[in-house]
């Protein structure tokens, strides 16, 4: 691309449209900006997409929903180039192309933001972002100075706060996950394609980004953004497609002419059923975990609090206010600096996972997938049966494959796993699978207390009602449960007591009745 | 049951035919290449490359590397020897009236069933040694174990002045010289004790399958309650006992143990390690280990070197030959990985 960049510091705080060039967006001889058709895709054991097809017009925001495995990825993939269809074709006004590089399709002006993050660790923010062009200054040499300035104004439109020249390292998943859309957005193409972008946004950071996004479609940009939060889905978008199975569930349709009702009845197959958790019958019992006045090395400050066996605590806080940090400390990654965690009323020092896991029977659910929670490479089945080798093997220690997968069978069909089988590795699981076999190891591993951190970002609504369900059962079944969520009607839902944390301390507590208004009322009293 | 999949079929049975065709060339072309002898000789040498790769193996398996393989072999091997030669230096051994050796040393004279033992174990010992150092200043395995070859072999040769010790038991030297059906030596029986060993050890067995796990991903592995540090510490005691285990062998083929085995005298270890771990598949980046390769590596790094032998080929042509297989070998593989990955993306152009 030779036109100008644009350099959106030129834009001014109201947040109106910056003047800058973006690639015109109108239909050349009226056909829609972009054609997809009869795109056909298959993995080992797998048809990805068979014979799925999308229209996209210039400044239209188009939402790509399905559930986890549908194939919104794959069909992204394809259209950027990262995956060659079997079948289909691709066309950009009218005309076909074919993107046997992810290159190639950056020619077309299509940006793309994938949903697993994709950063180059060590590198610092600006360079992540301005990576695809990185701006010559004298000699040649890469002119720092300019790309850390040209990020910055990428950084300010998303109103990100670190440091261009951070190394990406130090930030927190929502702010990679910020980073990386600003380097979407930042390649100015004309197509932008946005695989789950806000999976681990605040609700703020996700209306600055949808004010972004606005913006850009009605400079003629065509978008396709895929989420698992319906709201968004309607509060954002102007059409919906649907997959289900690779391909499509029904014509693109207006947003206005279909309700959420429409949409998972698409994505399902079926009619939704509202699932209302039933009545717990078993009470809670003696308290397991306990904090009192505890510290930890990662900036949580005096904290207290108590959990029950059969019952589920709320923490809930914006993202970055130390829920995480704590989880990691209690479990042993970070360290608890002052105060006392009681288990079970006794004193406990947990200084590791394996400790807490072995002697006290503490699981944690870490919200990081990719880096911490699985272990890519290694198969669904290895991934699930990691916590409890030990517990497979017989006197001489050998580990039977066959009673390793007789072990871990249930777990995948109770969670609905997708995947061609048992020994399919777990990188080339759809997202939500992988979420859902971090889920699956620490239910294998049979802990009395679970942490588990976020556990639906990027779950499609019917697992997530599933995963709900099965946290439901797991807390009649005397486990103690410590909810981190950033979602409100999620906590709203589940749990029994909501602890509110902001910078580091808890800031309240407030009782559940599941009332979401009145609760959530509550929740926001204490976060400002 | 784990069914291989095609790739890894592909992957041994591609690696066994380059090992035969090179057994069919030297067959036709290096004179002596089946004779019995010949036969039984290199099988002590690969056996001895085999062992030596899988030490170099198991640390690329927590994505670490041990570059005192040789070193480790060489002050084991001398070690034993220590245990075993007898505590008179005789003239056992020497064509009698025949001065007594300046260049050799006396022992303590121990059973030399019970010395292989603890000389395992000093091995193991050396390993925890380079664990412990690698995990304590967190510095990667490279560094480390650069600084304690040096430190090894240097503070050998000071306490033993380079001299070696020969007068070793005959139960031990027979040992080294028995055939079996007059063509195998003990020593491929050894070897392939260890590869099946290894093999199940990592595929079946919790502590086989954390060291893969910590090298494939070690904040998940530790996230997952797997305690990293400790399998780095017990991977690089296998290892080292493994080293260990190459240098008495090698003392057994040679007959007396010298100080440069490992280092000098045998060859270097370091490159052959490397070569039959890659060559076999081993990933350098951790979590995937191909002990059944690394046995066709060695097998076939042996092979070659063996053949050339035979036709005469200068010793340091031999060397230069060894990392041509291994750069082809690599890159043959590298074309293959790529080659797969396509397909499976469906990058077809
Ligand atoms: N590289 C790959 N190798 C093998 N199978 C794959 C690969 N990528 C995707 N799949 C499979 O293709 C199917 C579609 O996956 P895809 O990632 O497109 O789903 P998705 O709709 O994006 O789901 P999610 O909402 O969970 O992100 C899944 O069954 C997945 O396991
Ligand atoms: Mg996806």
């Amino acid at each position: 691309m030779d036109q100008e960049r644009m350099v959106p510091e030129a834009q001014d705080q109201a947040g109106s449209t910056t003047t800058a060039t973006l690639p015109p967006g109108r239909e050349a001889n009226g056909r829609p900006l972009l054609e997809m058709q009869g795109i056909r895709k298959a993995f080992p054991g797998v048809q990805a997409l068979d014979g799925a097809e999308l229209t996209l017009k210039a400044g239209e925001i188009l939402a790509l929903v399905g559930e986890n495995g549908a194939g919104k990825s794959t069909l992204i993939k394809v259209l950027t180039g990262l995956y060659q269809p079997e079948a289909g074709e691709i066309l950009i006004e009218g005309m076909e192309v074919r993107f046997p590089t992810p290159r190639d399709a950056m020619k077309h002006g299509i940006a793309h933001m994938p949903q697993e993050r994709n950063l180059i660790p060590y590198f610092s923010v600006g360079e992540n972002i301005m990576l695809e062009s990185l701006p010559r200054g004298r000699f040649g040499l890469v002119d720092y100075d300019r790309i850390h300035r040209e990020a910055r104004g990428w950084l300010d439109m998303l109103e990100v706060q670190v440091e261009s020249r951070a190394s990406v390292d130090d930030l927190s998943i929502a702010q990679r996950q910020l980073v990386e859309i600003a380097r979407a957005i930042s390649r100015e193409g004309r197509i932008l394609v946005l695989d789950e972008p806000t999976a681990s946004l605040t609700p703020h950071e996700t209306e600055t980004l949808f004010g972004v996004l606005r913006r850009l479609r009605d400079q003629g940009v065509g978008i396709i953004f895929v989420s698992h939060k319906l709201e968004e889905v309607f509060a954002l978008c102007d059409n919906i497609v649907v997959l289900r199975d690779g391909k499509n569930a029904g014509n693109k349709t207006a947003i206005a002419e279909i309700d959420r009702d429409g949409v998972v009845t698409r994505m399902v197959g079926r009619a939704p059923v509202t699932q209302e958790l039933p009545e717990r019958t078993e009470g809670r019992g003696g308290p397991i975990l306990e904090l009192q006045h505890v510290n930890t090395s990662s900036g949580g400050r005096d904290i207290s609090l108590t959990l029950h066996q059969g019952e589920i605590v709320g923490l809930y806080g914006l993202v970055g206010a130390g829920r995480t940090e704590l989880a990691r400390a209690i479990i042993g990654i970070d360290k608890v600096t002052g105060g006392q965690v009681l288990v079970k009323g006794k004193k406990a020092t947990i200084r590791s996972v394996k400790s807490a896991l072995a002697r006290h029977r503490i699981g944690y659910v870490s919200e990081n997938r990719k880096e911490e929670g699985l272990i890519q490479m290694l198969p669904l089945v290895s991934n699930v049966s990691i916590t409890i080798w030990r517990k497979l093997q017989n006197l001489v220690g050998w580990i039977s494959s066959r009673l390793e997968r007789k072990t871990v069978q249930p777990f995948v069909e109770r969670l609905e796993i997708k995947a061609p089988s048992l020994n399919t590795v777990v990188a080339s699981l759809s997202g939500g699978n992988q979420q859902k076999v971090s889920l699956a190891k620490w239910l294998a591993a049979g802990v009395d207390v679970l942490i588990i951190d976020e556990p639906t970002v990027g779950i499609d609504v019917r697992t997530k009602a599933n995963l709900h369900e099965l946290i439901w059962e797991l807390v009649q079944r005397g486990l103690g449960i410590l909810l981190i969520s950033s979602d409100m009607p999620e906590i709203v839902r589940l749990a029994d007591r909501i602890l509110v944390m902001r910078r580091g301390e808890i800031k309240g507590e407030i009782a559940n009745d599941h009332d979401y208004e009145k609760t959530s009322e509550l929740i926001m009293g204490f976060i400002h | 049951m784990r069914r291989p999949n095609f790739i890894t079929i592909w992957d041994r049975a591609g690696l066994a035919v380059v090992v035969l065709s090179s057994w069919a060339v030297f067959a036709i072309f290096a004179e002596g290449f089946t004779s019995k002898f010949n036969v039984f000789s290199v099988g002590r040498l690969v056996s001895i490359l085999i062992v030596v790769g899988l030490a170099q193996t198991v640390v690329m398996g927590i994505g670490d590397i041990n570059l005192s393989v040789g070193a480790v072999g060489g002050v084991v091997a001398m070690f034993f020897g220590w245990l075993v030669a007898p505590t008179q230096l005789g003239t056992a051994g020497l064509a009698s009236g025949a001065p007594q050796d300046v260049t050799a040393l006396p022992g303590l004279g121990i059973n030399w069933q019970f010395a292989f033992i603890l000389a395992l174990l000093f091995g193991a010992a050396l390993g925890f040694i380079n664990g412990w150092l690698i995990v304590r200043s967190g510095l990667h395995g490279f560094i480390v174990t650069l600084g304690t070859m040096g430190v090894f072999s240097g503070s050998m040769y000071i306490i033993t002045k380079v001299k070696a010790f020969r007068n070793l038991p005959e139960g031990f030297l027979g040992f080294g010289k028995m055939k079996f059906f007059d063509l195998l030596s003990p020593l491929v029986f050894i070897m392939l004790g260890v590869v099946v060993f290894l093999f199940f050890f990592l595929r079946s067995t919790t502590p086989g399958r954390q060291m893969l796990a910590s090298g494939a991903n070690r904040r998940a592995a530790l996230a997952s309650g797997i305690n990293v540090n400790r399998i780095v510490i017990s991977t690089h005691m296998l290892s080292a006992a493994l080293a260990g285990l190459a240098g008495i062998m090698l003392a057994a083929r040679i007959g007396s143990a010298i100080p440069t085995i490992g280092t000098g005298g045998g060859g270097d270890w370091l490159l052959p390690s490397f070569a039959a771990s890659a060559i076999g598949g081993t990933l350098f980046t951790g979590g995937s280990v191909n002990v059944v390769g690394t046995m066709f590596g060695g097998l076939l790094l042996g092979t070659v070197e063996n053949g050339l032998n035979l036709l005469r080929v200068p010793g340091f042509w031999v060397q230069m030959i060894t990392g041509l297989v291994l750069l082809l070998a690599v890159i043959l593989d590298r074309i293959r990985v790529v080659a797969v990955e396509r397909s499976r993306m469906g990058a077809a152009q």
